[in-house]
This record gives C-alpha cells, structure tokens and sequence, in this order.
C-alpha cells in the first residue's frame, strides 16, 4: 500500500508540474504585460509608470528567468502580490478561506446525510410509486439550471418570505448565520437531485443482492437491512465521490460566492479573472489542481479503508 | 418527547429569522448604508479619479476649499483654508496665497508613532502637489496643474534623477523631493502659509483645491504604508483630516467609515467654520456616527435590499424604472412608503465624435465632408435614444455646455440636432454622395464606427445609430474591439466614427469646451478625441478661458458654439440625469450632480428607520405550516406501505 500511495503521489506530482507549465504558457506568452499594467494603473498611466509596473512585477526579464521564479514560487506556496492592485495572494487566500468555509462546510455536512437519507427511502420504497415520483423529482431537480436556483431562492426566500438576507455576508459570529442559510439552502437544492439519484442506483443495486437476500431470509428487519447490509456495502462508490469533494471545500463555490457575495475563495477567482489579474488566477487554478491531485489519492486510500476486498498495489 | 423537542428547536430557528443584514445593535447608531458594485480602483487622494473612489475618500480627505452645500450654481467656501484666496500679481506671476487653519489635526494613525497624530501644516500640501508632479505616483491631473512654475519639470527632474541615481531612487520620496528642493512655484512661508506661484492666470486652479487630489497628505503616511511586510499600501489606508476615518477597508465585503474625533468641526464648534456648519439648519456637522458600503455586485438583490429598507439610498434599476417612476413623479406605492425622488442634471456631456483627421469625414474633407457631418447629425434623435435606452433619464444636448454650467443657454436649439431628413438628404448630395451613394464605388458610403464596448447592450446602442444613418443611405459597420485595440486605433488616427462622454470635474464652461481645443487633441495625449483643430476656435477658448463669469465671457462662449454647429465635430446627445431614491428617514439628503462628498451633511432618523423596516420586513412564516402538512401527506402513504410489506 505505502509503495502505491508513493507511486501515486509521484504521478500527482508530474501532473501538478504539467500543470505549472501549462499555466507559464498560457499566462506569460499570449498576453502582453504592457497590457496587464494598462488595466492596473488605468488608461491615463504615462509609460514611466506602465515601466515600473512591468519592472516591479517582474515581468520584463527572459523567460527562461520568469520559468524558474514562477515554478520557485508556485512550489514554495509564495505567490506573490496581485496584478489588480499589489495586495500580498497569500493573505487573500487567508481572508477568503473562512467565508469559502463557512459556505461549504455546512452544505458538506448537510449534503451527504440528508441526499443519503432520502435516497436510501427512495430505494426502500423502489418500485413504488414514492421511488417513482423521487427519481422524477430527482432528474427535474438536476435538470433546473444552478443560477435559477439561486435567482429562484433570492427572490422567494430573501424578498417574497423575508427569511434571510437575500445576499450579503459578515463574519461576524453572531450574525454570520444569517447570511450563509440561503446560500446552503440554495446549494442543498441544487446538488440534491443528482446526489439523490446517483446514490439510490447504487443502493438498489445492492439491495438486490444475495448476501441482502440472505439476511431478509434470516428475519432481519427492514431498517437492519437497509442500514447494515445495504449502505455499509454501497459505501464505495459513495466514499469516492465524498472524499472527492473534501479538498474543494477550500476553494469554495464559484456561482454561490459570486452571486451571495460571499468573500470566499470562489469569487475571489471570478474577480481575477474579471479584472486580468493573472497572478491570482495562476495560484488559483494551481491550487485547484493540487487539491485535485491530493483528492485523487485520498480517494484511493479511502477505498482500503471501506472495503477490505481491495489492495492497492 | 423528541419530536416536541425538535418542533420548538424549529421554532426557536423561525423566530430567529431574519433578513437584516446588520448587527441588532447598530439599529440605534445613525449609519448610513450604501451600496457599491465594484471595489475602489485606489484611495491615494492624489491618484483617485473613479466616483467609487470619490465615495470613500471624499469624506475622508478634507480638501482646502470645498463647494457650499445647497447654493447653486455652484460656491466655493474655505475648507481647511481660512478664507478664500485672492490672486494677486508679482514679477510677472500669479500668486495665490493659502492661509491654513492653524490647529488642524490628522486623524490618529500608527504612522505618526509614537504619538497619535500630529498638526497639519502647509508643507503638506506642498508634499501633495509634488506627489501629483511625480510621475511613479501616475496622478492623471498633473498637466492640468502644469500653469504652476515648475510643476512639470519637477517631475522630469525627478524621473532623470532616479535614472541617475540608484542610491536616490532607493531614498523615501518625501526626501528625494526635499533633496531637490521642491517644485519652486509652491513655497511654504510659514507652517500654516504657502504661496501658489503660476506662470500665467489659472481661475480654475480654485476648483481643483476643492478636490481630494490636493488634499494635505503626512509623508510619515506614504512612508510607512508602503505595502511592504504585511503593511497596507498607502492607495489603501487613507490618513486624512476629513470628518470621518476609515475604520475597515474590506473591498470584498464592505468599507466602513466612522466619525474622526480629530475633526476641526468636532474639536472646534466654537469656529463655526463654513465646512462644519449646516447651512440651512446653522447646527454644527458631522450628524451621523458612521457610513458603511456593502459590496452588492447586482443590481437586482441590491434594490431589492433597498426596498426592504437595508440601503438609505439608491440608484433605479432599468428593470424596475417603469414601476417606480411614472411622468418622471415618484408612482403613489413609493410615496407611501415615504421614499423621496431627487433628480439632478449631472454636468456632463455625450455626443458621437467624427474623427476631424479622416479624409471622409474630416476637416480634409473641406466643405463635403462639413455637409456630411451635418446631414449625419440630422438624423439622429437623441429623445428616442434616451427612451429606448435609458428610460428618458436625460436632457437632449444642443452644445457641449450642460446646465448648471456658465454658458448653458436653455432657449439655445442647434439647427442640425433635431430630425430633419428631408434636409440631411439635401446635405448629403451637397456632400457629394447623393442617397447616400458614394459615386467613387457606386455604392452606399461606407463608415466605420469604432468601439471599446464589447457588450451586446452596447451593440444594440450603436446599432441603433446606424439604423439612423441608413435612412440616408449611409452603412456604418460597427467595429467593436478590446481596449487595447481601440487605443491602438486611437494612436494611430484610424477611426472615423466613436461615442464617448465627460462628465464635469468642476463647474466652469472651460472644463467642456476644452474637449475641441486643439491643445487637448488625443494625438498629444489629451481628451480631445475628435482631433478637431481650428485656429478660430483655439483663438477664443484662449481668450474666453481665463476670463470671469462676465459678458464678455458669454458673448465668447456664444461665438464658440455657433463656430460648433456650423463645423460640427460632435453630435450632441445629451446631458445625464440621474435618478435617485431616497428612503423617508433621511434628512438634509440633497443632489450635487458634481462628485461632492456630502456625507457630513445627512442626518437620519434611525427610530423611524427602526419602525419602518421592522414593519416592511415581517417573515412570512405559512408557507413552512404548508411545507409541514405536504411531508405528512406524503409520510402517511409510505408508512402504509411499509407495515403492508411487513405483513
């Protein structure tokens, strides 16, 4: 198993490293940093000030110089200031990783439990019209585009019912609740009906099993059988997609961030890439990838620990 | 049990529901909740030009005169200048002498360590007008200032020095200025005096001392804030003298503004200084605690928290704009909720621009091309295109002058802006391109209208101006492309057509008619698109603009525009209104149309804001009781079922 993991961090590592260099192509030769400085400093700026610019975000030496900086400072996590407006990338991620958090975390931990539950009552009732009636709802649900979610749910919840704030946020403790509920809501809404129907494939599929025959044949209970026969053995493909999910928690969710106006790392990427701000973009998408590749292997590892049938090898 | 316990859980969460976005406490606090779209571009007072900008450091930065509040048109008063400068004539230049209030503080910051603040002085001001001359600042006024000796070549000597130099470029600016001794047309004659020397008279020179970019700065504030090791950049911690101080720089939530307790008007009622005295109630300023913007990027969830009664203030929405304005009066629903309508001319000016330098439609052109330009301009109605694109927000443009400025003659009609197509068809074979037809190819004339504006929005715009000149058989491709390329084509004088706009930086007819003046063509930098050069039209702006308010500045004015309408460079659209709702509770709110920081004036009755929103903001809680029921109805069936698969 040690061997394995190894092996697979190793490949982790040459993708994240591919990925380092596609970034490098992509962000220092096809756009032009006269360009970058422009949209910083505004259209007045006299070409003293675009020269400086260029100079102190280094973009004025060869590029086999740019190459080496730019792997040094992806792989020692310093990414430097913003092309936007100098602010330091690193204290960014740390002021926006709370908000993306307290975004995520709840619609995490909310998410799994209840798309579980009801997906598993789905499957009890299979072939009923209740599981009829879930997997319509279901792939309805999943048809219904994210941002009518999110429109939907501001002017229902926020402006018709006056529940919550219709968008907004404050860390503040005492009222930082307020402000992610519709957001969660919306998420929960929105991610419900594909979670729903993928897993109650998975349990029906299960339940058809001989070792689920045997144990309704030996008078176990219909609740036993569900929850210990059905779901512990279906758990792969569930912990798969779960563990999958985790590292992203971090990067938060781009449509809920932008459009709740969260502060989260998630809007913090669709503001770089509306203000040409590549440097946070290159950290960003880097980011993305490592936590990607690190899911990747967490997953894998995760299978070892759910079923002891598989041995990574 | 459980379930009982489960039910009040849920009641206590549905009690506790909300939509109010503040902390319970702030209700009693007069604060001012505003919303932003996008995030200041920089709070360098000397740099910032954007009205977000001008929304947050207005308050911040006092400057050293400031325009009167209610008086219109527009007055300038003392601010941090004791009294209003005279200009006065020595060995061939014009001084104005600036006088400071001598116990002005900064509001506390941990650059003046160890003490708290420190006094501020003429050479402040003098550290500011370098800083605009510096040219790693990038202020975007330094040539407006360059009337004042030395001004420019100061930042030439500056940049030529750093170039030289590597020790003296590594040096803090405020020691590099001192090191080469200043700009010599600003001298500082005492701690409270400084004297402006001007090479040639500059009246306007007044309007800019009623803006941040000459607002006093402490060096110690551009010294320490360097941006460096965790430390802000000093284009995001203003440390000024105004009424408030900024108290959370958050441009990715909000900015938050509190009272600075340093204010000369808090700390001196007894002046009864003319920038701390409420005109027309004669009680000392500022009357709120604080003022506090909230990053909403759309504008729908932004109005709707202004409805709610979460925003004191705002814009109207397009989608909205019908429900709420009716005959351009408030509709009843609003006025019952107590909202107030402000409308306000904002002195500006949009117009299409032809491209004087282009052999079609310019000045090589001669009198064919004068024709041309004629007959385009009759066939654009600019009252239509304010009610299809903006709801009728404006006023139809007859000159570049708008109202509210010296020179705006409301009874003035430009005999080639209104809709005449029979004439245009005349002017255009006059042109020598009868119906449009360009004898050269045989076919219609071919145009090319260039844009930075990418957006379908703004195509359907354009394009509605080129429906208009297809009518004279003219075809206007319209050529949209990145900012780059646009400037690009710019540069290089390759666009015929372009739509653009300026809006007042003060309130004097110079200010507008400067945009034709050949010495602010855009081939030298300046914002005179149009490249419009004519001997006669330089002649009298020289001549009108040093001039005072008088008749003979009118009757200069006058020949000017005619000179406009014959040559007619531009297209005159029209001058911006703008439309602002303001909620019931707030006091002393009026429209200034110039970017005037007015925050210290507005007052708020917070017990009627309390009372109004409560009321507007009821949760509706039913739809939960009928959530409930639904659940049951559908549990009831699957619990049958189930006992029946038992059995």
């Amino acid at each position: 198993m040690l061997a394995y993991v190894i092996r697979r961090t190793l490949y982790g590592v040459v993708t994240v490293l591919g990925v380092l260099l596609l970034l490098f192509v992509l962000f220092f030769f096809v756009t032009a940093p006269e360009d970058i400085a422009r949209r910083a400093l505004g259209e007045k700026a006299p070409p003293d000030a675009i020269h400086q610019w260029i100079q102190n975000h280094g973009y004025d030496r060869p590029w086999q110089e740019m190459l080496v900086e730019h792997y040094r400072r992806m792989l020692t996590f310093d990414f430097g200031r913003s092309d936007a407006d100098d602010a330091p990338i690193a204290k960014r991620l740390r002021e926006g990783a709370g908000p993306s958090l307290a975004l995520t975390v709840p619609l995490f931990v909310l998410g799994i439990p209840v798309a579980l539950v009801l997906s598993l009552l789905v499957a009890f009732f299979r072939e009923t019209y209740i599981d009829r009636v879930g997997v319509v709802l279901c792939v309805l649900a999943m048809s219904v585009s994210m941002l009518l979610y999110i429109i939907g749910g501001q002017y229902l919840i926020g402006k018709l019912l006056r529940w919550f704030p219709i968008s907004g946020f404050d860390p503040d403790p005492a009222v930082v609740a307020r402000f992610v509920a519709l957001p969660v809501l919306v998420g929960l809404m929105a991610g419900i009906g594909s979670d729903v129907r993928f897993y109650r494939t998975v349990f029906v599929e299960e339940a058809g099993r001989d070792h689920v025959k045997t144990a309704r044949a030996k008078g176990c209970g219909e609740g036993r059988v569900m929850f210990r026969h059905v779901l512990r053995n279906a758990l792969i493909p569930v912990v798969t997609t779960v563990v999958l999910e985790i590292p992203f928690l971090f990067t938060g969710s781009l449509l809920l961030e932008s459009f709740f106006g969260i502060p989260g790392l998630g809007s913090l990427t669709v503001d770089a890439i509306n203000g040409n701000d590549f440097a946070t973009l290159r950290t960003m998408v880097f980011i993305g990838a490592l936590l990607f590749t690190v899911g990747q292997i967490a997953t894998d590892v995760a299978y070892t620990l759910v079923d002891p049938r598989v041995r990574l090898e | 049990m459980r379930i009982r316990r489960l039910g009040l859980a849920l009641g206590v969460l549905l009690a506790s529901c909300t939509n109010n976005p503040y902390p319970d406490e702030d209700a009693s606090r007069k604060i001012e909740y505003l919303a932003f779209s996008e995030a200041p571009k920089t709070l360098d007072p000397q740099v910032s030009y954007t009205t977000t900008d001008q929304v947050v450091i207005g308050p911040i930065y006092d400057t050293l005169l400031e325009y009167h509040y209610t008086d219109r048109p527009y007055r300038l008063i003392p601010g941090l200048a004791r009294e209003m400068p005279e200009p006065e004539t020595r060995d061939g230049h014009v001084v104005y002498r600036l006088r400071l209030r001598d116990d002005l503080l900064y509001q506390d910051d941990a650059c003046f360590a160890p003490r708290a603040t420190r006094q501020v002085v003429a050479a402040d001001v003098a550290f500011s007008l370098m800083r605009i001359a510096d040219p790693l600042v990038n202020s975007p006024i330094a040539s407006f200032l360059s009337r004042i000796d030395g001004l420019m070549a100061f930042g030439e000597r500056l940049a030529a020095e750093r170039a030289r130099d590597a020790a003296f470029a590594a040096k803090p600016v405020h020691e590099q200025y001192a090191q080469l001794s200043g700009i010599p047309g600003v001298r500082v004659i005492s701690p409270t005096e400084l004297e402006i020397w001007l090479t040639a008279p500059h009246p306007q020179l007044l309007y800019w001392f009623a803006m941040p970019f000459t607002a006093p700065v402490p060096w110690e504030a551009v010294e320490h804030w360097d941006g460096r090791d965790d430390r802000d950049a000093f284009a995001e911690h203003p440390v000024g003298t105004g009424a408030f101080r900024l108290a959370r720089y958050d441009k990715r939530t909000r900015i938050v503004l509190e009272r600075n307790e340093n204010w000369y008007g808090i700390r001196h009622p007894e002046w009864r200084a003319p920038g701390a005295v409420d005109p027309t109630r004669g009680r000392p300023l500022p009357f709120l605690d604080g003022f506090e913007l909230r990053l909403d990027r759309e504008d729908i969830p932004a109005f709707t928290k202004f409805l709610q009664g979460y925003y004191d203030a705002s814009g109207i929405i397009e989608e909205s704009f019908d429900r709420i304005v009716r005959d351009q009066r408030l509709s009843s629903d609003m006025e019952a909720r107590g909202m107030q309508l402000e409308r306000a001319v904002i002195p500006s000016i949009y117009y299409l621009g032809f491209n004087m330098d282009d052999p079609v439609v310019g000045m090589p052109a001669g009198t064919r091309g004068r024709a041309l330009r004629q007959a385009m301009s009759l066939a654009i109605d600019s009252r239509e295109f304010m009610r299809i694109f903006q709801n009728g927000r404006g006023l139809p443009a007859e000159s570049p002058i708008p109202p509210g400025i010296f020179g705006y003659d409301p009874e003035y009609q430009n005999p080639f802006r209104h809709v005449d197509l029979e004439r245009a068809a005349a002017l255009m074979k006059e042109a020598g391109y009868p119906g449009g037809v360009d004898p050269k190819t045989g076919r219609p004339l071919h145009l090319t209208f260039d844009t930075q504006d990418t957006s379908s929005r703004g195509l359907l715009r354009f394009q509605y101006f080129a429906n208009s000149w297809r009518r004279l058989g003219i075809e206007v491709e319209i050529v949209a492309t990145t900012y780059n390329q646009f400037q690009d084509k710019v540069r290089r004088g390759a666009y015929q057509l372009f739509m653009w706009g300026w809006v007042a930086d003060y309130p004097d007819p110079e200010n507008f008619l400067f945009l034709l003046w050949s010495g602010a063509a855009r081939s030298k930098g300046g914002p005179n698109t149009a490249n419009f050069a004519d001997p006669r039209y330089d002649e009298l702006f020289l001549a009108m603009r040093d001039l005072p308010d008088d008749e003979r500045r009118l009757e200069i004015i006058r020949q000017m525009r005619a000179l406009l309408q014959d040559e007619c460079p531009w297209i005159e659209l029209f001058h911006l209104e703008s439309y602002m709702l303001i909620q019931g509770w707030m006091q002393n709110v009026r429209p200034t149309g110039l970017s005037i920081p007015t925050v210290k004036y507005v007052d708020i009755d917070t017990a009627m804001r309390t009372r109004l929103r409560a009321e507007w903001n009821q949760p509706v809680r039913w739809p939960l009781a009928v959530l409930a029921v639904v659940v049951v109805l559908l549990v009831i069936p699957a619990v049958r079922t189930y006992r029946r698969e038992r059995r």
